[in-house]
């Protein structure tokens, strides 16, 4: 709750720099007000509070994943510091970066549907101006359009979702909501099914899941790279956090009604994030795809509903955002020099910049899931907790999938040693160099000491 | 001090990571200076664990700091036994091991990777001291796999050179051999026990009776292990082609302390060793073999590091036949003094190949005894220890190791009998050889010797003086009831049914000593006779060999048969495979895989054709079939 | 007892359903059966006060209107917010008032943004 009070004043401040004049100061007030959120996030640790009515349940699962994204938020900020340098509203766009972080926030300790509704829209109306925030590209134009009007097309069902299962419940509490489902004959009927399948798509929307993905790959390649950084981590990351606690814990009971959709959407999401990433050119699209096929692996873990669910989830997501958003901080100084998303803009990285050419494998080897990174032991747990359920198959197609990521990812690793010299020298600050070091070497810790982490939930 | 314990691996490792970040920016030898204090560190450390009370004699202790691996029933956490076993070994690795480092400073000063050579030491510190230290199988492992590497990147160290490239990778593969039967004794040890902590596996041992099939099975399994990393027969050729890399690592790495891990380990697993006495026997038997045989190959060898790399050889089978007799403290005392003197060697034998500009063969050396006398000396000292001339080092253990075979078998003795008189004849020889007679070198290396800088000298005189006293650890009941080296370890070893307790007579130990004693100052007057006055140098020409020391100095022609048995024939098994299951089958099968995710991607693409319709249209087909499969 | 109904209570409702679309679809049919039908290019053409029509209708006009549009909604859909805290008042009491107050400090700042912004300047 504090965090949550810390992250709205701060969003505000923000919001009024331009107009109060104090613009210049604003960068170094964020940073300070992120620390402190993440300071103050830690105060119910192991506490476990309910806010306003149990709208906000706050426990260590919440606390872990606020936490992730606070500090994902961090190193954003960091890596995106020319983010619009040249757009006069660009103090607006760091408002709107903090209010879609409250959504975030609100969306992994959501204790009533009401909230999970107000979470989600909180989380995406940001996204949907800051996807076009470049005004004078019309890619970016194209991309919240199209952003804009399929949100607003998946929001429809998941407030038709919320409604059905009102209806049948009378409840928007999550706790009632899940006594009353099991309580009730047949586990609720046809509404119940109808309601938790129609939020049930909503969701697969937020995450990104095949048949509902299409937007993923348009609006990432058409968005400013530093807004689908954002993006890909922390709000997939909150969507997922979100999914995971409404489904393993409120219609667990009902498991029976979503868990074989789950399991078809997530060998689907799969197949097509990763073949269809093979044949991308661009780095962006690639890790556009590539973050569709991490959805799939992260919707197993939904479904695995064992005590290895919560942590693995948990560890999917640090190894996979931490990754990803060393990825693109990576892809951000390239292309600022390159002027181009290529693979290609990768060629003979490795001599010209070794550190930069150091922390891209990282984060591929990572993303990748090859043994001494975090990636590995994240699907590592995530295919055991799946494996515990016999979903033998479905594991067997992830790892098929995950071969088939290896494909695309070693492509870069390639690149970054191929002998061309005609790479040029990147220029980075020292803070940038440190932060992108920073999360590589997280991702190496976790990835030889797992136990670090996985033992927290 | 307990608390200070993790510093111990860590040092060297923040030394292995600062040198090979700065390397150059580090200016001159301060990678070197950086890497010795190191480890100095870390033997201060040890020196304060090995007088804390918990490891004087009374319960080990355990410090766990993390778990590592959490998955389900299988949960290895990080963390360190620290008990008398491994109080020795922290003490052997980390003193010798900051010997050998403030060794190389001055071994080292003129090569170009100096700072690589440094980082790859401190790395290799690091590895073996989790080794040690953990305390479980699969930390264990995790060191044990790290030495090796280690080892093979430092055996390819001059990696200009395509031999040693050879030799690298023929060290990396015959471990490799011997860790998959570590390695599958492990995962038997999990299965059975359900554990792989040291602790619990050996408490839940204890509930087995002797010789049962499954404690057999994993205890030969991990001895395979032992058998490569320590060289024993028959994954034993790749130490003596290890002499490739520079002399300080084969001191440290191939002398006193990664070849000692197999015997580590067995020592460590003396519990489940000690209630399989089948493995014990097995364990006696390779021993024995592996001593008398590379002991005979020494005889003939012409090249000082590959005589000292039998003699190594030679001397890992007495300890292992000492482990097979169930004398656990017997082996890891021969283990500290043959660490002691056998450094003290390789130093002293690389001081003179340093003298020699690089000259590695004993046949151009001679009558360096003058030029070199403080090399000369500390050989001399380790020519002494090793052969087992009391007081020196090697007598004390030897002696133990041949009473404890003595109380056996009379044969077991009869043969390790001969074995220490070879001992004594090929290591006079080579001392003979080497410092006495004539100068044999070119005319330019003549004027090019001389005495090695005091950072070479210094630390060989203190190894020449561990060499002469370290045998006083371990006095027989002759002499003093105490026992030192035995009595500190006493309380974590255990007794197989096999091992008998009778001391041996007072009468006996000394006729023993006596024996060796005349036997030894033979043997000197022989060799001295035949190499010192009459200069029998071995010829420079193979021709003119007798067929038996043609047979020992081609080793017994063991890798050409390994070459003709296994090498070659897999060489041909792998092409026929390439050629008709990789290329054609294979490659047909991946290819055809490959081209069909390339083609699918392609298909799948145009699916995302950028118009919001047709996305909107698949979503509601989705939510379609979603809803009729459900609710009908 | 009162909140129970059964589904013939709300008989009348549908009733009232059933007449006022059948007035209507009586009435739009009737007309189109009954009424005269004559084609002329006069007649079909859009009739505005008898001056004669110039151009098309579509014309691009000032985006302002949306955005003066958009923020009356806004803030005309937020004011709503005080009709149950009204009805309320007395069984909220003084935290009510606070909570209120902090709301309605948070809505004046948003227009005090929209303002500085120049949202609402025309020119």
């Amino acid at each position: 709750m504090t965090t949550l009070i810390i992250l709205s004043a701060l969003g505000l401040v923000v919001l009024f720099s331009e107009i109060f004049g104090y613009k210049k100061i604003v960068l170094p007030f964020i940073f300070a007000g992120l620390v402190a959120a993440l300071a103050a996030s830690f105060i119910d640790w192991n506490i476990g509070k309910h806010y306003l009515n149990e709208m906000m349940i706050v426990d260590n699962y919440s606390i872990a994943f606020t936490v992730l994204m606070i500090a994902i938020t961090i190193v954003w900020f960091i890596i995106s510091p020319g983010f619009f340098r040249d757009q006069g509203s660009r103090v607006d766009h760091f408002a709107l970066i903090i209010f879609a972080l409250i959504g975030a926030q609100l969306l992994t300790s959501f204790g009533n549907m009401i909230m999970l509704f107000l979470a989600v829209e909180i989380l995406s109306i940001p996204m949907y101006i800051l996807a076009g925030s470049n005004k004078s590209n019309l890619a970016s134009n194209e991309a919240a359009l199209k952003y804009f009007l399929m949100g607003a097309f998946a929001t429809g069902f998941l407030l038709f979702g919320i409604a059905l299962i009102y209806g049948q419940t009378g409840s928007f509490n999550l706790q009632q909501i899940s006594e009353a489902l099991t309580t009730q004959q047949d586990g609720g009927g046809v509404m119940a099914v109808a309601g938790v399948l129609l939020i049930m798509v909503g969701l697969f929307f937020k995450v990104s899941a095949a048949p509902f993905h299409f937007w993923a790959p348009d609006v990432y390649t058409g968005a400013p790279t530093e807004i689908t950084a954002f993006m890909s981590t922390v709000v997939k990351t909150a969507a997922f956090a979100g999914f995971f606690r409404l489904f393993a814990t409120c219609f667990s009971a009902s498991a029976s009604i979503w868990v074989n959709t789950i399991m078809v959407v997530s060998a689907l999401t799969i197949i097509v994030g990763n073949i269809t990433a093979v044949y991308q050119t661009s780095f962006k699209r690639m890790l556009a795809y590539s973050s569709i096929a991490h959805a799939g692996y992260m919707l197993m873990a939904i479904i695995s509903l064992n005590g290895y669910a919560q942590q693995s989830i948990l560890f999917y997501a640090v190894a996979y955002s931490v990754s990803s958003i060393a990825a693109f901080g990576i892809l951000l100084a390239v292309s600022h020099i390159t002027k181009n998303d290529d693979v290609a803009s990768f060629n003979g990285l490795a001599k010209k910049n070794p550190l930069l050419a150091f922390v891209t494998l990282l984060a591929m080897l990572s993303l990748a899931g090859i043994p001494p990174m975090a990636g590995f032991f994240a699907k590592y747990y995530i295919f055991t907790a799946a494996l515990q359920q016999h979903y033998t198959w479905l594991v067997l197609i992830a790892v098929l999938g995950s071969l088939i990521g290896v494909f695309y990812y070693f492509r870069v690793i390639i690149a970054l040693f191929k002998n061309e010299n005609s790479a040029a020298e990147i220029p980075m600050t020292g803070i940038y160099k440190a932060a992108l070091l920073f999360i590589s070497l997280v991702a190496l810790v976790f990835g030889i000491m797992p136990g670090l982490l996985a033992g927290l939930l | 001090m307990l608390q200070f314990a993790w510093l111990i691996p860590v040092l060297p490792l923040l030394g292995f990571l600062c040198i090979s970040f700065f390397q150059k920016q580090l200016p001159g030898k301060s990678a070197g200076i950086i890497g010795s204090l190191t480890v100095l560190g870390s033997f201060i450390i040890s020196c304060g664990l090995f007088f804390h009370p918990a490891s004087g004699g009374t319960e080990p202790v355990t410090i766990t700091y993390f778990d590592w691996i959490n998955v389900g029933s299988l949960k290895i956490p990080i963390s360190f036994l620290i008990d008398p076993i491994s109080c020795v070994m922290l003490l052997i690795i980390t003193g010798i091991g900051f010997l050998i480092h403030v060794y190389s400073i001055g071994y080292m000063a003129h090569d170009d990777a100096f700072g690589r050579f440094f980082s790859y030491l401190n790395l290799f510190i690091f590895f073996m001291l989790i080794l040690v230290l953990g305390s479980n199988y699969v930390l264990m492992f995790a060191g044990w796999e790290g030495v090796g590497l280690c080892s093979y990147l430092l055996i390819g160290f001059w990696f200009k050179n395509n031999e040693y490239n050879n030799a690298a990778n023929k060290a990396f593969i015959m471990n490799r051999i011997g860790d998959l039967g570590f390695l599958l004794g492990i995962i038997l040890m999990f299965v059975t026990f359900g554990s792989v902590q040291f602790s619990e596996v050996f408490s839940a041992a204890k509930g087995f009776p002797d010789n049962q099939t499954t404690i057999v099975a994993i205890t030969m399994l991990l001895f395979v292990g032992a058998m490569g990393k320590s060289a024993q027969i028959p994954l034993y050729t790749w130490l003596p082609d290890a002499m490739a890399g520079p002399t300080p690592v084969s001191a440290l790495i191939h002398a006193a302390t990664m070849v000692t891990a197999g015997i580590y380990m067995v020592v460590r697993s003396n519990i489940l060793y000690s209630i399989a006495p089948s493995t014990l026997e097995f364990i006696t038997i390779v021993g024995m073999a592996t001593a008398i045989f590379s002991a005979t190959i020494a005889l003939a060898q012409t090249d000082i590091k590959k005589v000292l790399a039998y003699s190594t050889l030679s001397q890992l089978g007495y300890m292992f036949v000492a482990l097979g007799l169930g004398a656990y403290s017997t082996g890891l005392f021969h283990v500290t003094t043959h660490a002691f003197f056998k450094a003290l060697l390789f130093l002293a034998a690389g001081s003179v190949i340093h003298a020699m500009s690089g000259e590695q063969d004993i046949r151009r050396m001679g009558g360096l005894r003058k030029k070199l006398p403080v090399t000369y000396f500390v050989f001399l000292i380790g020519t002494l220890a090793i052969s087992g001339v009391p007081p020196f080092a090697g007598f004390f253990s030897k002696d133990e190791i041949l009473a404890k075979a003595h109380m056996h078998s009379e044969l077991l003795f009869f043969l390790l009998s001969v074995t220490s008189v070879i001992t004594a004849v090929y290591m006079f020889r080579l001392l003979f050889l080497t410092f006495f007679g004539t100068f044999r070198g070119t005319h330019d290396q003549a004027h090019h010797l001389h005495e090695s800088p005091a950072v070479i000298t210094i630390p060989l005189i203190i190894l020449a003086i561990l060499s002469t006293l370290g045998g006083f650890l371990g006095l027989p009941a002759v002499f003093t009831e105490h026992h030192l080296f035995g009595n500190f370890l006493a309380p974590v070893l255990s007794t197989p049914a096999i091992t008998s307790l009778a001391e041996p007579s007072h009468f006996f130990e000394y006729m023993l000593m006596g024996i060796s004693v005349v036997a030894l100052a033979l043997i000197i007057y022989m060799t001295y006779d035949r190499f010192a006055k009459k200069e029998m140098v071995p010829s420079l020409s193979e021709a003119e060999f007798k067929p038996w020391y043609r047979v020992l100095y081609h080793k017994y022609y063991i890798d050409e048969l390994y070459d003709k048995v296994f090498v070659k024939p897999l060489y041909w098994l792998s092409d026929v495979c390439y050629k008709i299951f990789d290329i054609k089958i294979v490659d047909g099968v991946v290819n055809l895989v490959g081209k069909g995710v390339v083609r699918g991607s392609e298909v799948v693409r145009l699916a995302q054709a950028g118009s919001v319709g047709i996305y909107i249209f698949a979503m509601v087909i989705g939510i379609i079939i979603m809803l009729v499969v459900n609710l009908y | 007892m009162e909140n129970q109904h059964l589904p013939s209570d709300f008989f009348p409702i549908v009733l009232q359903f059933i007449v006022a679309a059948g007035f209507v679809v009586t009435t739009m049919v009737a007309t189109h059966i009954l009424g005269p039908k004559r084609k002329s290019k006069i007649k079909l053409e859009t009739f505005e006060c008898g001056i004669e029509s110039q151009g098309n209708a579509r014309v691009p006009f000032s985006i302002k209107y949306f955005l003066v549009a958009i923020l009356f909604v806004l803030f005309d859909v937020e004011v709503i917010f005080m009709y149950p805290w009204a009805v309320n008042f007395k069984s909220l009491g003084i935290n009510g008032i606070i909570e209120m107050f902090i709301f309605m400090v948070l809505f004046l700042t948003g227009f005090m943004y929209i303002i500085k912004k120049g949202a609402l300047k025309w020119e």
